[in-house]
């Protein structure tokens, strides 16, 4: 970043709250791939782990928004490092729920491993892996503070969002199949739902990201390719 | 409409709504335009090359470390650094169109035209009455009651008449600082100005005399065009609409002060507005 401020105690407020966003973010990342391995795995014992881990990422969040409120108050920031504090509460936000949908896909999985597996599971693995690496590059790219770097993780955010309208019409086909499948297949839909959630965040913050650099917003309007809120399954012929 | 066509409409984007693009008829008038000025102190450049407007009915701030000619600039606004030898200006300064620095010029009319508010509130060793007659018995001939509802009107407008209103035969320099400085502002203003230029109003004033005066410049601008000149970063950022930041003689840069002070274009200027300045 550009040259320290006179006052060195500001740069370091600044900086505590930059790593806490960071580690919220490696606590994001860490907390989905092991929701994820506790659905593939059937391991009831993981998942409740990972719910029990979600209340550290709270606790992270209050403390980032005292520090960004004390820097408010105390430092009347300018310019950039106004911006630094105003997309680090918008982040720590985004990054909160992201944790909270993990945990809501861990918690779901106990549920799901009383009934037995079903194929649509399979499918989950590959999204969440999609939002892992969004999570993840977005966080890089708050780390360097690269603009760029956001904008491509903002595109990406479609092809999470056609992932999970197709897994929503496989999950309705197999239900309309076999009415026992309805339990886990509903499980599923929420936990695919969360997935499709924790990508819009990424997204989020990559906009509050590019903001904090550039004191602009994107221009484009986001890329959007969730269909599902307009699908409609019927039992002898798809739509 | 079917889902294919539902979704194709919902994905359209909004049309884009551009901050930038302002009616005409909104946009504030230029007061005054600073062009090509350059200052001396003796063979010293003090300042550089300097243009910028003052809008009217909207207030300009000029902000930078010590030295970087803000309180000169203000002194060539109403010509006041004539009072001094080995002082001299170039270029043009134009008001509602003329030439201010053109010789020829009467300069006590500018002075009443242009007014002037220091740091050091400077009332008249006189009643508070006679501090405020006094500019107006320079200029007009008034019949004691048209000057006592010029006074009092001064008065209410620098916010100071319910305070001294049963007091006006009492020596201005019996009043508080933040009073004095808001009969500074009256004295001002009884001669009907058009452009007010305030010289850090308010560093030497206690934090709620401060307000005052902030709130009094507020309004105060609905029929001024008003440059202020401040030290104090927040002041600018509150109570003006347009900040110009200079830097050794130099305008770094000059925009709507809301602009400025979120995301300058300058390095320079972001560096400063920061506390990044060393």
């Amino acid at each position: 970043m550009a040259s320290e401020h006179i006052v060195k105690s500001y740069d370091e407020e600044l900086r505590k709250l930059s790593n806490t966003i960071t580690e919220m973010g490696g606590l994001a990342e860490s907390q989905l791939a092991a929701a994820i391995d506790a659905v593939v795995k059937r391991d009831s014992e993981l998942a409740a782990v990972v719910v029990e881990a979600d209340a550290k990422v709270d606790q992270l969040q209050q403390d980032l928004d005292n520090l960004a409120v004390r820097l408010l108050a105390l430092r009347q920031p300018m310019a950039r490092d106004l911006r630094e504090v105003f997309a680090a509460l918008k982040i720590g936000s985004d990054l909160e729920r992201i944790c909270d949908y993990a945990a809501n896909v861990a918690k779901r999985s106990i549920a799901l491993n009383q009934t037995p597996p079903v194929r649509p599971v399979y499918a989950l693995p590959r999204m969440a892996h999609l939002a892992e690496l969004l999570v993840k590059d977005v966080i890089d790219a708050y780390v360097a503070r690269d603009a760029d770097k956001a904008y491509a993780v903002w595109t990406r955010d479609a092809e999470l969002d056609e992932m999970y309208s197709s897994l929503f019409r496989e999950l309705l086909t197999y239900m309309m199949e076999d009415p026992r499948n309805i339990s886990a297949c509903t499980h599923l839909l929420f936990m695919a739902k969360n997935i499709e959630r924790i990508g819009d965040h990424a997204t989020n913050i990559a906009e509050d990201l590019y903001y904090l650099v550039h004191g602009t917003r994107i221009a484009e309007a986001r890329p959007k390719g969730d269909q599902s809120s307009l699908e409609i399954v019927t039992p002898n012929r798809r739509t | 409409m079917s889902p294919p066509q539902a979704a194709a409409r919902l994905a359209m984007p909004l049309a884009p709504s551009d901050p930038d693009v302002r009616d005409p008829e909104l946009l504030p008038r230029q007061k005054a335009v600073i062009r090509n000025v350059d200052f001396f102190y003796d063979s010293f450049r003090a300042l550089k090359n300097i243009s910028l407007p003052l809008h009217d009915k909207r207030v300009t701030a000029f902000i930078g470390p010590s030295g970087c000619g803000k309180s000169t600039l203000l002194r060539i606004l109403n010509r006041i650094y004539e009072l001094y030898p080995g002082q001299r200006a170039t270029g043009e300064v134009l008001v509602d169109g003329e030439n201010i620095l053109a010789p020829g010029r009467d300069l006590n009319l500018l002075r009443a035209k242009i007014g002037m508010v220091f740091q050091k509130p400077t009332p008249f060793p006189m009643s508070i009455y006679d501090n405020i007659a006094f500019g107006i018995r320079l200029y007009e001939r008034l019949t004691r009651s048209e000057l006592d509802d010029r006074i009092e009107a001064a008065l209410r407008r620098a916010a100071l008449w319910d305070e001294v209103k049963d007091k006006l035969r009492q020596s201005g320099l019996g009043l508080s600082g933040g009073q004095q400085q808001r009969l500074c502002i009256a004295r001002a203003v009884a001669v009907e100005p058009e452009i007010l230029l305030l010289d850090e109003p308010a560093s030497a004033l206690d934090p709620l005399s401060t307000q005052r005066i902030e709130e009094l410049i507020a309004e105060l601008k609905d029929d001024y065009c008003i440059a202020i000149v401040t030290h104090n970063m927040q002041q600018a950022a509150r109570s003006s609409d347009y900040t110009a930041f200079m830097y050794l003689g130099e305008l770094i840069e000059f925009d709507e002060t809301e602009r400025i002070f979120t995301h300058p274009k300058q390095k320079q200027t972001e560096d400063y507005i920061t506390g990044r300045f060393g």
